[in-house]
C-alpha cells in the first residue's frame, strides 16, 4: 500500500513538473467572439511552448520558402524582439476606423493583438519568447538542414 | 570578547545599510528614461485615427540590422541627383555657425515657405494656400541634422546617429501636417502612450 502511494506520488510529481515545464514559457490565448445571431465563440488557451515544439512536426519543405524570406530579416527580428521584451508595457499600434478598432500592445512578456469590428472581436496573446522561438524554428527550416 | 562581537555586529549592520543606500542611489541615478517616437494621424472626415508608439532604443537597435535597398547599417545612400549639386555639408556648417535668423522666406500667391534657425532647431514652415491647402511645420534639432550628415561619405545619411541624437534631445514636436481633413503629428517624449 505504501509502495503504491509512493508510485502515485512519483507519477503526480512528474506530471506536475511536466505541466510546469510546458507552461514555463507562458500561455497563448486566442479568443474569437462572433457578433452574429448564431454567434460562435472560440477560446483556446495553450502552453506557448507547444508552438515551437509543434513547428518540429511541420514538414521542412512547407517552410522552405518562408525560411528563405525570413532569414535575411532575422537580425532585425531578433533586435526588435529583444528590445520589446526589455521595454515597458505599452501600446504599439492603435488604429480606429468606423466600426473597426485594432490594438497591438506589449503586456508583460506578451504581445497582445485585439481586433474589434462589426462582425467579431478577436483577442490574441502570445509570449514574446515563444514568438521568437517559433520564428527561429521557421528560419532554421530548410531542405538542407531537415532532409 | 563580547564587546568585539558586538562591534563586529554593528559594523556588519552599518556595512549592509551603506550598501543598500549605495544601491538605492545608483538606481536613482540610473540612465535616463526611455524616449518614444509617436506618430498620430487623424482623419476627421472618415473618423479614422492611427497611433504608433515606438521606443527610440528599439529604433536605434533595429536600424543597423536592416540591409535592404538604400538602407545599410543605419546609413541611407542618396543619389547625387537628390542634392542637385548643392554642397549640403558646407550649407550646414554655415547654418550651424549662423545666429538665429530667418534664412529663406518665400511668399507666393499660392504658397508661403519659411526656413529659419531658432533655439538650436532648424525650422521649415510651408503653407499651401490652395483650397485644400496643407500647413506643414518641421522642427528638427540641429544636433539631429548634424548627426544625419556625420558620415564620411558625401552621399550617405546616418539615420542611426540621428535617432541616437534624437534620444538625447528634449521633448519636441518634429512634424505637423494639417490639411482640410487630416492632421499628422510626429513627436518625441518620454511617455509610452500617445497622449
Amino acid at each position: 500500500m505504501i509502495l503504491l502511494g509512493k508510485v502515485a506520488l512519483g507519477i503526480a510529481g512528474t506530471a506536475l513538473a511536466g505541466v510546469g515545464l510546458i507552461c514555463s514559457e507562458g500561455m497563448i490565448e486566442v479568443n474569437v467572439v462572433e457578433k452574429q445571431p448564431e454567434a460562435h465563440h472560440v477560446y483556446v488557451l495553450a502552453p506557448a511552448m507547444l508552438m515551437p515544439i509543434g513547428m518540429h512536426f511541420v514538414p521542412s519543405r512547407k517552410l522552405g520558402r518562408a525560411a528563405m524570406e525570413l532569414r535575411p530579416w532575422m537580425p532585425t527580428i531578433r533586435a526588435a524582439l529583444d528590445q520589446l521584451r526589455a521595454g515597458e508595457d505599452m501600446t504599439l499600434v492603435d488604429v480606429r476606423e468606423t466600426g473597426q478598432h485594432v490594438l497591438v500592445t506589449k503586456d508583460g512578456g506578451s504581445v497582445v493583438v485585439d481586433v474589434t469590428d462589426e462582425d467579431e472581436t478577436v483577442h490574441v496573446s502570445a509570449p514574446i519568447r515563444a514568438i521568437e522561438s517559433t520564428i527561429e524554428q521557421v528560419a532554421a527550416a530548410s531542405p538542407d538542414t531537415h532532409q | 570578547m563580547q564587546k568585539a562581537m558586538r562591534a563586529f555586529g554593528v559594523c556588519c549592520v552599518l556595512a549592509l545599510t551603506m550598501s543598500n543606500l549605495a544601491v538605492t542611489a545608483l538606481a536613482a541615478t540610473a540612465p535616463a528614461t526611455e524616449r518614444y517616437l509617436h506618430v498620430k494621424v487623424d482623419d476627421a472626415s472618415k473618423g479614422e485615427s492611427v497611433n504608433v508608439n515606438l521606443p527610440l532604443s528599439m529604433a536605434a537597435a533595429i536600424l543597423p540590422t536592416v540591409n535592404k535597398g538604400s538602407l545599410h547599417n543605419g546609413h541611407v545612400t542618396i543619389g547625387e541627383a537628390d542634392f542637385n549639386g548643392v554642397d549640403v555639408r558646407a550649407l550646414l556648417d554655415a547654418l550651424r555657425t549662423a545666429p538665429d535668423n530667418e534664412f529663406v522666406t518665400v511668399k507666393q500667391k499660392d504658397q508661403d515657405v519659411r526656413v529659419a534657425k531658432s533655439n538650436g532647431n532648424l525650422i521649415v514652415h510651408v503653407l499651401d494656400k490652395s483650397k485644400d491647402g496643407q500647413k506643414v511645420d518641421v522642427t528638427i534639432p540641429m544636433k539631429v541634422v548634424d548627426a544625419l550628415f556625420s558620415t564620411v561619405k558625401d552621399n550617405e545619411l546616418d539615420v542611426a546617429a540621428a535617432i541616437r541624437a534624437l534620444s538625447d534631445a528634449g521633448d519636441a514636436v518634429l512634424v505637423t501636417v494639417q490639411d482640410a481633413t487630416e492632421h499628422v503629428r510626429i513627436w518625441i517624449d518620454s511617455h509610452s502612450a500617445s497622449e
